[in-house]
């Protein structure tokens, strides 16, 4: 069940620039009219994950955004004594507790269609809290991918 | 005016929202913050008018006599919960499901005109169901919304995804606790999982007999607020002093046990609360007591019982809250249970016990896998707890991307009720 809500030609551009060119570090993404989702914020390559954080928040306390974020940290191999650099795409849901129902509504119903039109993200992160969508608990849900 | 109708066929006009549930029919216009009226889920259905001396029948305007059976019908509060010799209260709702679709016909019939005032031709209707609807009932409330009120579009949709979406979340274990039953519902991405629902017959109205059982045990007369003319202040404890109210002779046994009920239920929501560990009655003596009236004036503190009797929501070793929960999420494919564990979404009416998603969190992390993160969503407002869904139904209705979504009459005359099925998942 889906709003019927879709991409702009924009969002999907941006997404490949991220996962393919690594142009930017990530981007944020906002529903507009109710009718078509744009891109808001582009972070540069080397902005840092509070970086992120205030352009999520930009808006208000009381906004939703999706977000797409290509997250390094450096993985120990297993029975290896040097550490690797690894990438991960994340997809973020970000509904702020404050938000009205009609937004976490609007967003929720159309987080559907970014999950299948991103291919290539491996990680889908709902939040609605900070503590959900802080550095920790996003290294956390990808770090448990490479136990696998 | 252009956000708060939707355009539908070149026609500016709102889409309704029904969400039934075995408490009440939730009905309004979408768009709307909350449902227009909450209809009793029961009809009052009287004997065959002979001869009707009773003034108070007469002016019911929603008394609609029916040709092929004499009886009367009455719908909504102001109706069924007046007494009237012989008449039985009736149920149209089964297992979260409609049941009895004439008695259902009556309280459409009635929403429409005392509460739309509106004809249904000119509104496209959205309806909330239970997840584990079937295909029959789904199909035949659809053909009954074209065929017998013309709707010009018509939806359906499953209230956990909608109680989901609400809160925000895409993916997420709906616990629903209600008047007949308390369900674990996993919804991934939109989409219930059907396979892994799991619900249980212990919901609101099992509190509320546990609540009568409790005073009848201890000797307390528990005569509903229609009985009594008049009433005495008395001291804690003493015996009421009141006088009886006369009243119609042959009042039904399913008339006085759902006014019971309705006292019931008024009863628990004040004085019952669910301790946030098990049952233990030093812990509960030391909490405070909450005083309680009751209609024929008697009133006295209620203790430690007002946890002990919410407690039985919770101990039951396979139909307790917890268990039901963890239950579900365990049916569920390894890669998405710990996305549910991080989004457990509560409501319904009964989850506004008084400690319920307190209680709900510490019986779940029990039961999850150890570093599991646990993250319990609830809305703090009784209306958002209530009407959850109905609000959800009522934004999904209103936007104007869904349009397509619709069934609309067309499609409706070209491919038949089957069309429920694909487009409605």
């Amino acid at each position: 069940m889906a709003s019927g809500i879709d991409l702009s030609r924009e969002c999907r551009h941006v997404f490949e620039q991220i996962r393919k060119l690594k142009q930017h570090r990530y981007a944020v993404f906002v529903i507009q009219d109710e009718l078509v989702v744009k891109v808001e914020r582009l972070g540069v390559r080397e902005a840092s994950y509070d970086d992120f954080l205030e352009d999520l928040h930009r808006a208000g306390a009381n906004q939703c955004r999706f977000a797409v974020y290509d997250y390094a940290y450096q993985h120990q191999c297993q029975g290896a004594s040097s550490t690797c650099l690894k990438e991960k795409l994340f997809l973020m849901l970000w509904c702020p507790t404050l938000a009205k129902v009609k937004d976490k509504m609007l967003y929720s119903s159309t987080f559907a269609v970014l999950k299948r039109e991103f291919a290539g993200v491996q990680k889908c992160i709902q939040a609605t809290e900070l503590d959900e969508a802080c550095r920790n608990a996003v290294e956390e849900q990808l770090r448990s991918l490479d136990r696998e | 005016m252009s956000g708060g109708t939707m355009l539908y066929g070149g026609d500016e006009i709102g889409a309704l929202v029904f969400d039934p549930g075995h408490h009440s029919l939730r009905v309004g216009y979408a768009q709307e913050d909350s449902p227009k009226a909450e209809i009793p889920s029961v009809v009052g259905i009287g004997a065959a008018p002979e001869t009707n001396l009773d003034p108070e029948t007469k002016t019911d305007n929603n008394a609609t006599p029916n040709n092929a059976d004499q009886r009367k019908f009455y719908v909504d509060t102001n109706y069924v919960n007046v007494p009237r010799s012989q008449m039985e209260v009736q149920t149209y709702m089964k297992d979260g499901m409609i049941d009895n679709w004439d008695l259902f016909e009556k309280v459409i019939d009635y929403a429409y005109a005392n509460v739309i005032q509106s004809e249904p031709e000119y509104h496209p209707v959205l309806f909330s169901e239970a997840s584990w609807n079937v295909r029959n009932n789904r199909e035949k409330l659809t053909e009954l919304m074209f065929e017998k009120y013309n709707v010009p579009a018509f939806f359906l949709v499953k209230n956990a995804v909608l109680a989901a979406f609400s809160s925000g979340r895409a993916t997420a274990l709906v616990v629903d606790s209600g008047a007949t039953h308390t369900s674990a519902v996993p919804v991934h991405e939109g989409y219930v999982l059907s396979q892994a629902v799991v619900k249980s017959p212990l919901g609101g109205d099992f509190l509320s007999r546990q609540c009568r059982q409790h005073l009848e045990k201890h000797g307390i007369d528990l005569s509903p607020v229609y009985k009594i003319a008049s009433k005495d202040v008395v001291k804690e404890r003493d015996n009421g002093r009141f006088t009886l109210r006369k009243l119609p002779e042959n009042l039904t046994q399913s008339w006085q046990n759902y006014m019971l009920q309705l006292m019931m239920q008024d009863f628990q929501m004040n004085v019952l609360q669910v301790l946030e560990n098990p049952f233990d009655e030093r812990v509960a003596a030391q909490i405070p007591t909450v005083h309680y009236e009751f209609p024929n004036g008697y009133h006295q503190d209620f203790g430690s019982e007002r946890f002990k009797i919410a407690e039985s929501l919770f101990d039951n070793a396979m139909l307790g809250a917890g268990q039901l929960a963890s239950t579900s999420v365990g049916m569920c494919d390894a890669d998405v249970r710990l996305s549910l564990f991080g989004s457990v979404v509560v409501t319904g009416g009964n989850t506004l016990l008084q400690g319920f998603p307190e209680r709900l969190n510490r019986d779940l992390q029990l039961r999850a896998p150890s570093n599991t993160r646990l993250k319990m969503i609830s809305a703090n407002g009784s209306v958002e707890r209530r009407f959850g869904a109905w609000i959800g139904g009522s934004i999904l209705a209103s936007i104007g991307t869904f349009q397509q979504m619709w069934i609309s009459s067309q499609e409706y005359e070209e491919a038949g009720k089957s069309q429920v099925e694909r487009k409605c998942p």
